[in-house]
């Protein structure tokens, strides 16, 4: 059997350097906030499609190809009550969108397993938490974007469109491309009503869509949100103050996110930095109707950035 | 800080060109065969690129804009915006066979082979149609294919259909429509959604 060697990254002494200093800072900053963290195994306990695999003589394994699954798997076995507030630091590993995105990835991040009751707190939380994430790593010029998959996922739901249609659907909104939107939902019943939708998403007027009345409680959701990450960020002026935009057209992830959700992304960044969002369909999957949210950050996005862009870092650790 | 916005060369390039060339974000000075030049627009350069490549200098947000037909766009699939249908270079990708030769023919063959350039596209069509397929990829004079016998069929972009007529061969099914496409890298977009806006609503002006 040939040898397959994808593209791992390799760090050498100031990268290694640069990428342990995050990851310490970054953990103490959870631990400091009342984190635990806690390890997973590289080893997934089911396999899925696309997971990297590895022959283990008569067996295949699956490689962690996300801490949210890994972790949930873990808690779901092992606790009673929901644990709270985790985290976690590592590599996963995952087949890349593009070919020049390294399989192995590493990802420091946490996750808030709550009852309904804290659900709002654990969102403050962690808007709070995602914009002190630069300051920790000396950049500056960043850009959080608040989101809102449930702004689509309702009026797909209403609507009864097909999983395959309803994905495209979401990827053309996320991608700010109406006609596309347009497109996909050829031959459906509701396209009218959900292009007027999509519309309304793209310039963030909520009241005129036809679904108004079934996405308050959504909306509202997503406006205390930047409510609180406002009033967080009006407190710093430093050179790592967070630029915050709100687009209600970005409904990525929305069959896994179900409340409002957070990027991380700097100038030049070809990716988001960060990322991540309300999840609450995933532990009643795994049989606990626990609720959850939370993000990560990508390190090796990072470090690719501070290898492109020094000028962008306050401070380089070397 | 000096932005770049991506043209297309070719076809869709030379039409945007005519359109745009005289606006704010037309070149500055005639390009000949330069691949990098000034804008009139202050802090904005203009580089020249073909689609496919276009899509890989937006998608990792080393062109903030660019130009470029759906074809590319597609046969790419990257998290790019896509801000705006221009309108520009409107043609078809379409199955095109041998004058006589039906899409229910082709449906029936036991071991169907198609050449085209557009394979992931091509891939999804079939898929949709319920039809398996060879996918013979080749990058140019796709319209030999079938006189040669490398293939029963293509899958190619077609605008007046001269060319298939020239080689013996009839549009028989529309797959999509394709035109030029105005799209932004995402990172770009959300550094400075206000400056990438008012850049984006003048190549839509100018190209109108």
């Amino acid at each position: 059997m040939a040898i397959h060697r994808p593209h791992f990254p390799d760090l050498l002494f100031d990268q290694t350097a640069r990428f342990r200093a995050w990851e310490q800072e970054l953990s103490q900053l959870f631990r400091a906030r009342g984190y635990r963290e806690l390890s997973p195994s590289l080893v997934m306990s089911k396999m899925r499609e696309g997971a990297v695999r590895c022959i283990d003589g008569e067996h295949i394994v699956g490689l962690r190809w996300d801490f949210t699954e890994a972790l949930a798997d873990l808690l779901a076995l092992r606790f009673d009550a929901p644990p709270g507030r985790v985290s976690y630091r590592g590599a996963v590993f995952r087949r890349p969108a593009h070919e020049w995105e390294p399989v192995e990835r590493f990802e420091v991040g946490v996750e808030s397993i709550t009852g309904p009751e804290d659900v709002q707190a654990a969102d403050r939380e962690l808007v709070r938490l995602l914009l002190e994430v630069p300051a920790q790593v000396g950049l500056r010029g960043c850009a959080v974007q608040l989101g809102s998959a449930a702004l689509l996922a309702e009026p797909l739901r209403v609507e009864a469109i097909p999983v395959a249609v309803a994905t495209e659907v979401a990827t053309w909104l996320s991608r700010r491309a109406p006609h596309r939107v347009y497109d996909a939902l050829d031959g459906s019943p509701a396209r009218a009503r959900l292009v007027a939708h999509a519309e309304c998403l793209l310039a963030g007027d909520i009241a005129k869509s036809p679904y108004a009345g079934q996405l308050e409680g959504a909306y509202r959701e997503l406006l205390d949100t930047e409510n609180v990450a406002r009033a967080a960020i009006s407190a710093d002026v430093g050179p790592h103050a967070v630029t915050l935009r709100v687009d209600t057209a970005d409904v990525a992830g929305f069959a896994f996110y179900t409340g409002p959700t957070l990027r991380l992304w700097a100038p030049h960044a070809a990716f988001e930095l960060g990322a991540g969002g309300r999840y609450d369909g995933l532990y009643p999957q795994l049989g606990k109707p626990w609720h959850a949210a939370g993000f990560c950050i990508r390190l090796a996005r990072l470090l690719d950035l501070a290898d492109a862009h020094p000028e962008l870092f306050t401070q380089v650790a070397t | 800080m000096t932005l770049l916005i991506a043209y297309p060369k070719g076809r869709l390039g030379d039409e945007l060109l005519e359109k745009i060339g005289v606006s704010a974000l037309g070149p500055a000075v005639d390009p000949g065969r330069a691949l990098k030049v000034p804008a009139r627009e202050p802090g904005v350069e203009l580089v020249f690129l073909k689609g496919a490549d276009l899509v890989e200098y937006v998608a990792r947000n080393v062109a903030a804009l660019g130009v470029v037909g759906s074809d590319a766009l597609d046969e790419k699939d990257v998290d790019v915006l896509e801000l705006a249908d221009l309108g520009l270079g409107r043609c078809r990708l379409s199955v095109s066979a041998p004058v006589g030769v039906s899409l229910g023919d082709l449906a029936k063959k036991k071991h169907l082979r198609l050449a085209t350039k557009f394979v992931r596209r091509t891939q999804r069509w079939l898929d949709r149609q319920g039809i398996t397929a060879e996918l013979v990829p080749l990058t140019s004079s796709i319209e030999l294919a079938p006189a040669l016998g490398l293939a029963d069929a293509i899958v190619d972009l077609v605008q007046t259909g001269r060319t298939l007529v020239e080689n013996g061969l009839l549009e028989i099914e529309c797959i999509t429509q394709v035109s030029g496409r105005l799209i932004a890298a995402r990172g770009a977009y959300l550094a400075d959604p206000r400056r990438i806006d008012h850049l984006a609503s003048l190549i839509v002006r100018a190209s109108a």
